[in-house]
């Protein structure tokens, strides 16, 4: 018993064969004493993956804007025409003309289309889980079902304004 | 008997036939084979299904690519697929290793090609093969007509590589609905249609082939098929410069596995034999050489490499050690030390140039703003702009819907599969957003990720129908906890069975859309050879002008042998295939300052170009103007780049003095300089 005692009490830092160790003990901390902190290095915790999810969808939401296009080609945010008979000046929302232009607003616009699209098959996938209230998976499955439809429609719409010779 | 009786009955009533009437059976005389036999159990079912549909689906890819063959003829599209039919004709006729050591003095004028050192032959060999195996078995195919289908052909193989690659990342359904998806995607069809003869045809095909081996060995963990892996990358190696995609996203997947704590075995077997394997391999095609070790793109991979080796010598200390404590703390010195040797031997490998920096080409998708300061001539190709969203739209259609529910559903059951796909759909759309281009490299991804949506979504909706059915019948028998538990899964969601039928309507309702989206665009935009091209005449007919081909058969006929021809580079390979003539510059564009030479000569005054084109020994000059029909991309719109490339080499040429109050005009109130210059 009491030679485990007297190891308990010793300092655990007599029984190093380290030198710097030694050579630290004496120079500096002989003399100074460490203050006692109550710091924490940050941990770092991997997102959960629905985080994760989130962010990537506001990348795709980026990317499919055509942002890159943006910002190096830098359209107008909207386009305008004088029209012939006023004077007046009209703004133009679609670029016309090419397949591969756009303004800024279009882009975001349809952007933000295809994005409500993907978010309403996911809002009908959550509308079957079953560990929720009825009232919240019907609100689920109605709202997703409608984003869909209005994305698709939208779509449609955005592409046949876009180039008047789509599907004829 | 009585068995044949019952079969040909329909085993509808139980037959209580006595032996009297025996002798029926032969007056009835049933038919050779029992319907009975013909009954498949339900795995025999799925199966013929599921073949039927791949069988079906291999078909269709193939077929929805020849409405250019069938509308003109069957002929090579655009200007680089006539540089890769040249030099396929080549290895043909003058067999491998004439074609592996070709120097080509019809091209670069006085300068002269490499041919053997600076091509992916891939492609040209591929279609040597079939070329040589359809000949084996006496089929007298002409070597034209192999080239023209060779797209076609391994776009359906790309379908089947895309099924087991649904299969193995989520569950054969979403294989069937991926190869599917993948077979009529404009994104794919656009490089791939019959008489584009060119990389993309071949490498799209070898990079989900490496992938879906990769991620395969990942999964089994075996040797054998980590094997197949590296000879896959070497395929791909072989085919397109697109390689770097692959060397580099892979060793990403490896650290995102290891940070998300997914390091395992099967991990290290797999990624140390692709990349040695592959690496070795690589380096057999001249044109890449060396680089996977002194250049910056391959560095990642070299990088994961050593972390890989890092980990595995952590995990057997750890085993060696039993004590926690200890290990953390020489976890912490060991990861220190690696990454700080790592960051010196890279600081060295660069500082003193041995490590080459990223090249233009792939350091402008890093940083899309490079290209238009430095380099023009990556600025000028129309394929090398910014993505639009109607690019996005054109090509990809439902698919963009579905991406996002797609990359949801991989993110709700993440694997080292799924994690995968994720990966590559996500570095691939961005990179897809930076060069319309690169849709072709990203549109495998969207489809796999979009045929897990569609599966997934759809699986849904079935279940709801089956759940109701289900309650119905044997329900009623069940016991009442049973039952209390499936009506309340009926009260769940009302009008379930319904909703589920409509939504199910609504789905194919929009596949169908994008069936007919797709064939549409196929038809009306990516079906256009190029070289030959048609046009609304003054009463609305159709009329078609073949002048590209006429003009080269009148050089090959009207000149020389031996003439030279100047023109600008877009030409080049069209002018050495078919006019058979000596050119100054071509599409391989790898020498500006030659092409800047004949940028200054087309955009000088007539005395300086006629100097100019003396010392190039150049005979005839070839411009393309396509005033009278309306034709946009012809030279004079063109003129613009060839100003900006030849004043980047030669100061003396300044774009501003072409330009009228900074308008571009051709007519007679044009800049004097414009209207008095060669052009």
């Amino acid at each position: 018993m009491a030679p485990k005692l007297e190891t308990l009490t010793s300092d655990p830092a007599m029984d190093s064969i380290d030198p710097i160790l030694h050579t630290l003990r004496l120079v500096p901390y002989a003399f100074l004493r460490p203050p006692r902190l109550r710091l924490k290095l940050p941990s770092l915790t991997l997102p959960s993956p629905m985080t994760t999810y989130s962010l990537a969808l506001l990348t795709y939401f980026m990317v499919v804007s055509g942002i890159v296009y943006d910002v190096i080609v830098e359209p107008p945010g909207i386009g305008s025409t004088q029209d012939r008979a006023t004077g007046a000046v009209r703004p133009v929302v679609f670029l016309p003309g090419r397949v591969n232009g756009q303004y800024i607003i279009e882009g975001l616009s349809s952007g933000f289309m295809f994005v409500l699209g993907g978010t309403g098959i996911v809002l009908m996938d959550l509308a079957l889980d079953r560990n929720r209230a009825r009232s919240v998976k019907v609100s689920f499955a109605s709202a997703g079902v409608s984003f869909v439809v209005i994305a698709y429609v939208m779509s449609m719409l955005f592409i046949r304004i876009k180039i008047p010779a789509y599907l004829r | 008997m009585v068995g044949k009786v019952e079969a040909v009955n329909g085993g509808v009533k139980p037959t209580t036939t006595t032996p009297a009437s025996s002798e029926t059976p032969a007056d009835l005389a049933p038919p050779a084979f029992s319907f009975r036999a013909l009954k498949l159990k339900t795995k025999q079912q799925e199966l013929l299904i599921r073949v039927t549909i791949l069988c079906l689906v291999y078909v269709l890819a193939f077929i929805a690519r020849l409405f250019s063959v069938l509308r003109y003829e069957s002929m090579i599209h655009e200007f680089d697929p006539y540089f890769n039919y040249r030099t396929t004709l080549y290895l043909t006729q003058k067999g491998f290793y004439e074609f592996w050591n070709w120097f080509d003095s019809e091209s670069w004028y006085p300068l002269g090609r490499i041919i053997g050192g600076t091509l992916y032959p891939g492609l040209m060999v591929t279609a040597a093969l079939i070329y040589w195996t359809l000949r084996f078995l006496r089929f007298a195919v002409h070597i034209r007509e192999v080239c023209v289908l060779t797209a076609p052909f391994f776009a359906s193989n790309t379908t089947l590589v895309a099924y087991f690659f649904g299969k193995e990342l989520w569950d054969s359904g979403a294989g069937l609905v991926a190869a599917a998806l993948i077979a009529i995607c404009p994104g794919y069809i656009s490089r791939s249609v019959a008489g584009s003869y060119d990389n993309e045809a071949v490498a799209i095909f070898a990079l989900l082939l490496t992938f879906y081996l990769f991620v395969k060995a990942v999964n089994m963990g075996s040797l054998a098929w980590a094997l197949a892996s590296a000879f896959g990358y070497f395929y791909m190696v072989s085919a397109w410069g697109g390689y770097v995609f692959i060397i580099n996203l892979i060793p990403l997947y490896v650290l995102v596995l290891l940070i998300t704590g997914r390091y395992s075995m099967r991990l290290y077997v797999a990624y140390n034999c692709m990349y040695v394997l592959g690496m070795l391999l690589a380096m057999q095609i001249r044109f890449v050489g060396f680089q996977h070790v002194q250049s910056g793109e391959h560095m990642a991979a070299m990088g994961v490499f050593f972390l890989m080796q890092v980990f595995y010598f952590l995990d057997w200390v750890k085993y060696l050690l039993n004590d926690s404590k200890l290990f953390q703390a020489f976890l912490r010195i060991t990861v220190t030390c690696a990454v700080v040797v790592g960051a010196v031997a890279l600081g060295v490998g660069t500082a003193s140039g041995y490590i080459s920096p990223w090249t233009g080409r792939f350091y402008s998708l890093l940083d899309p703003t490079y290209a238009k300061d430095h380099i023009p001539i990556i600025a000028s190709v129309s394929e090398h702009q910014p993505t639009a969203w109607s690019s996005f739209m054109f090509d990809f259609h439902i698919l963009l819907f579905l991406f996002p529910a797609g990359l949801y559903f991989c993110f709700k059951r993440l694997t080292d599969a799924t994690i995968f796909i994720v990966m590559y759909g996500l570095t691939s759309m961005y990179f897809a957003g930076v060069m319309v281009r690169l849709i072709l490299v990203a549109t495998p991804a969207v489809c796999l990720i979009s045929a897990v949506a569609v599966s997934a979504t759809i699986k849904n909706l079935t279940q709801l129908l089956r759940a109701k059915n289900k309650a119905a019948g044997p329900g009623k028998g069940a016991t009442s906890v049973k039952a209390s538990s499936k009506a309340s899964l009926d009260q769940s969601l009302p009008f379930q069975r319904n909703g589920a039928i409509a939504l199910l309507v609504g789905a194919f309702y929009l596949l169908s859309r994008y069936a007919t989206h797709c064939t549409w665009v196929t038809s009306e935009a990516y079906s256009s050879p190029s070289i030959v091209l048609a046009a609304r005449g003054a009463y609305g007919n159709r009329v078609i002008f073949d002048d590209y081909r006429e003009a080269y058969f009148w050089l090959r006929q009207n000149t020389p042998s031996d003439a030279k021809v100047m023109s600008w580079w877009d030409y080049g390979y069209q002018i050495t295939a078919m006019g058979n003539r000596t050119v100054i510059v071509d599409n391989n564009t790898w020498n500006n300052t030659h092409i800047a030479t004949v940028g200054r000569a087309m955009s000088s005054y007539e005395d300086e170009a006629y100097e100019i084109m003396r010392s190039l020994d150049v005979d005839y000059v070839l411009v393309v103007f396509g005033g009278v029909t309306g034709y946009s991309s012809d030279d004079i719109n063109k003129f613009l780049w060839m100003v900006r490339i030849g004043g980047g080499v030669f100061p003396v040429i300044k774009e501003p003095d072409y330009l009228v109050n900074g308008e571009y005009r051709v007519d007679k109130g044009a800049a004097p300089k414009m209207l008095n210059c060669l052009m």
